[in-house]
């Protein structure tokens, strides 16, 4: 875990965030009023299943959301507020003092351009390097990616590393211009268990030695266990239950986050045995929803849910707040097991 | 797991097994031409085309260059030998001379400078203008996109030798004007062309990484998509260098073309078929050389865009 109490203040704000999609077939709402906060070092994890907006929002927050996404609610980075910046204004946050870090290596760095190339480029811009300051900055950052002998690899292109290099030499790219605050965004799902370890740890040491702040975005409730201060659980364009994440892991409350993490494949169960899912899809975003999106896949619901949103509750933890009429905890089955389910033990840790 | 799958994993076991390692060729491309310097998936039956067509250009562009330092080469414009004088062995009468007495091995050598600024001019013009209106296009779509559609349509629907003439007959041939006109009627194409790569570009994700960088518009532009729009173009540069080539030829012949006594390949087929008749070897030089230069033109845009595939599939 990272040492947040050191540090203090408000880093970043997200209040009441939206985005939606007008097309001929209705309007995609894809975020509906998102609000979270992160704190200076520390770190957030997101958690929601595909499609469930996660990718939206940091695209949103960074304000890079697609040219026909509408976008409203307010973003505010130390506080500044991005949403109402005009785009040039903006830009000089991005890359600067926001990093961001996307889920496939592979695509994300330019093929044509040289690795090195696409390191510096962003100094380039936000401070104006010379050529020999950056590339002796992007081969320093190479090193300290764990890139071998970085003066080669300088000079070559993407197509010549591996996908876990790939990430490293994103990472760099990230870390160009000393951001206050990275984020990644799935970085290390397309990658294999072990790298995405190394990737990982990667990430944790240098948001450690660069007191950085770090927002981990993914479906792999693993990844986000053991790494950070807090997690956010994602769910239909919303956040449904948002806390510190010992407590989210010990203490869910939502219907939803509950099921998530009783569907961890555990180890401690014999082979062979049944993985419990979550019956259901995913709610269609060209619906409007007035309740608790998960409501038609909850084994509690009642006639309230599916009718009208659930105002924000906080439990024992006032920072561990949820969005439920009928938490874990109060009535049915979750009643008792979700007292007994050990988080950190079940869940593998990545 | 599906059966095609796992029958593709049973046949390539086997065939390490029967030839106790992985076949040579097995690398993840799975080509079977793997040997020699052109395995990039380019027939190697082409390499000999290829090879005679780049020292086909690269000659013709040099004896264009050093022409006036070629010794004993006579003027393309002054009377060298007798009117319509026999090939002979010597340098200046390889390939006869013609109506006026002049050179046809000079006339085609100094022939091939009006064809060199006749293809690389109207292409470099037309390039800019089609790569400025179709990075517009393609990265900011909506009506700056419908816009250049117009104006690229428009140009490819109409007969471009009908348009030519009509241009040239208007201002009057002279070589400049014949280079504006081509240029113009080449700049929808590369228009096009560029739109469409940029439009496959601007929606990846190294873009999107660009922006998240803060990269502003002019600078993913040129920075992150110009660079990857080389392939595309340099497999469409020269076929129409050798349409603009035949394009002149065709403008020439009609008496449209260069005035003479410029020395323009097109010019010089058609003041020899006047007398065709009588002295059917004054075609041979000028018609061999248009044909060459269109055909190694071409043979190197095919060659260009093997290449360039393999590569795209390999990112």
């Amino acid at each position: 875990m990272t040492g947040s109490s050191e540090s203090s203040g408000r880093l970043l704000e997200v209040e009441d965030l939206s985005c939606e999609f007008v097309s001929d077939a209705g309007i995609a709402r894809v975020l509906q009023g998102v609000n979270l906060t992160l704190d200076k070092g520390s770190t957030l994890g997101i958690v929601g299943e595909s499609g469930s907006g996660k990718s939206m929002l940091m695209k949103s927050i960074l304000g890079i959301a697609p040219r026909t996404a509408k976008v409203t609610g307010r973003v505010i980075f130390d506080g500044v507020d991005l949403s109402t910046m005009k785009e040039g204004e903006r830009r000089k946050f991005l890359g600067r003092r926001i990093g961001i870090v996307f889920q496939n290596p592979m695509t994300s760095l330019n093929p044509v351009v040289r690795v090195g190339r696409q390191i510096e480029e962003a100094g380039r811009y936000h401070f104006g390097w010379a050529k020999a300051e950056g590339r002796r900055i992007a081969i320093e950052l190479m090193a300290s990616v764990g890139l071998p002998d970085p003066e080669e690899c300088y000079t070559q292109y993407p197509h010549q590393f591996s996908g876990g290099m790939k990430q490293r030499i994103m990472i760099a790219t990230a870390l160009a211009c000393k951001p206050d605050l990275l984020i990644a965004d799935e970085a290390t799902t397309a990658l294999d268990v072990t790298v995405q370890k190394n990737i990982l740890d990667l990430l944790q040491t240098i948001q450690q030695d660069r007191r950085m702040s770090m927002i981990l975005v993914t479906h792999n409730l693993g990844i986000v266990a053991g790494r950070t201060d807090e997690t956010a659980v994602m769910y239909g364009g919303r956040i449904v239950e948002c806390g510190p994440t010992e407590s989210l892991f010990l203490d869910p409350r939502h219907r939803y986050t509950e099921a998530l993490i009783g569907a961890i494949p555990r180890t401690d169960q014999p082979a062979h045995t049944r993985l419990r899912v979550i019956p259901g899809r995913p709610p269609e975003q060209l619906r409007p929803i007035p309740g608790c999106p998960f409501a038609p896949r909850c084994s509690v619901a009642e006639a309230r849910c599916t009718e009208s949103t659930p105002p924000v509750q906080s439990g024992a933890d006032a920072r561990h707040t949820f969005v439920c009429y009928v938490p874990v905890g109060t009535i049915g089955p979750g009643a008792a097991a979700a007292t007994t389910t050990p988080a950190g033990a079940s869940t593998e840790v990545i | 797991m599906s059966g095609p799958a796992a029958n593709g994993e049973m046949r390539s076991v086997t065939s390490i097994d029967a030839a106790g390692r992985a076949p040579k060729g097995s690398s993840p491309a799975g080509s079977g031409r793997t040997a020699g310097r052109f395995r990039l998936g380019v027939p190697r039956l082409g390499t000999l085309n290829v090879g005679f067509a780049f020292v086909f250009i690269g000659l013709m562009i040099l004896l264009a260059i050093t022409a006036d330092w070629i010794p004993g080469l006579a003027k393309p414009d002054v009377g060298w030998g007798d009117f319509h004088a026999t090939p002979t062995l010597d340098l200046n009468g390889l390939l006869g001379a013609d109506t006026l007495g002049h050179s046809i091995v000079s006339r085609i050598i100094y022939g091939a400078r009006i064809s060199l600024v006749i293809a690389i001019v109207p292409t470099l013009v037309a390039m800019t203008i089609g790569l400025a209106l179709g990075m517009i296009a393609g990265y900011y779509r909506g009506s700056v996109e419908r816009v250049v559609d117009l104006y690229a349509n428009s140009i490819a629907s109409m007969p471009p030798l009908l348009l030519l003439l009509a241009i040239i007959a208007a201002t009057g041939a002279s070589l400049w004007t014949m280079v504006l006109a081509m240029s113009f009627l080449q700049s929808g194409q590369y228009a096009r062309a560029t739109k469409g790569a940029v439009i496959s570009h601007a929606g990846r994700e190294y873009v999107l990484a660009a922006r998240a960088l803060g990269a502003s518009d002019v600078r993913i532009l040129i920075q992150e998509i110009l660079p990857n729009l080389v392939p595309t173009l340099t497999a469409i540069v020269p076929p129409s260098m050798a349409i603009l080539i035949v394009v002149e030829g065709s403008l020439s012949f009609l008496g449209y073309g260069i005035p003479p006594p410029a020395p323009s390949w097109g010019g010089m087929i058609a003041s020899s078929t006047d007398v065709l008749q009588l002295f059917p070897y004054l075609l041979i030089g000028p018609i061999l050389a248009i044909v060459l230069t269109v055909y190694s033109l071409n043979t190197i845009g095919d060659y260009m865009s093997a290449r360039i595939n393999v590569r795209e599939g390999q990112l």
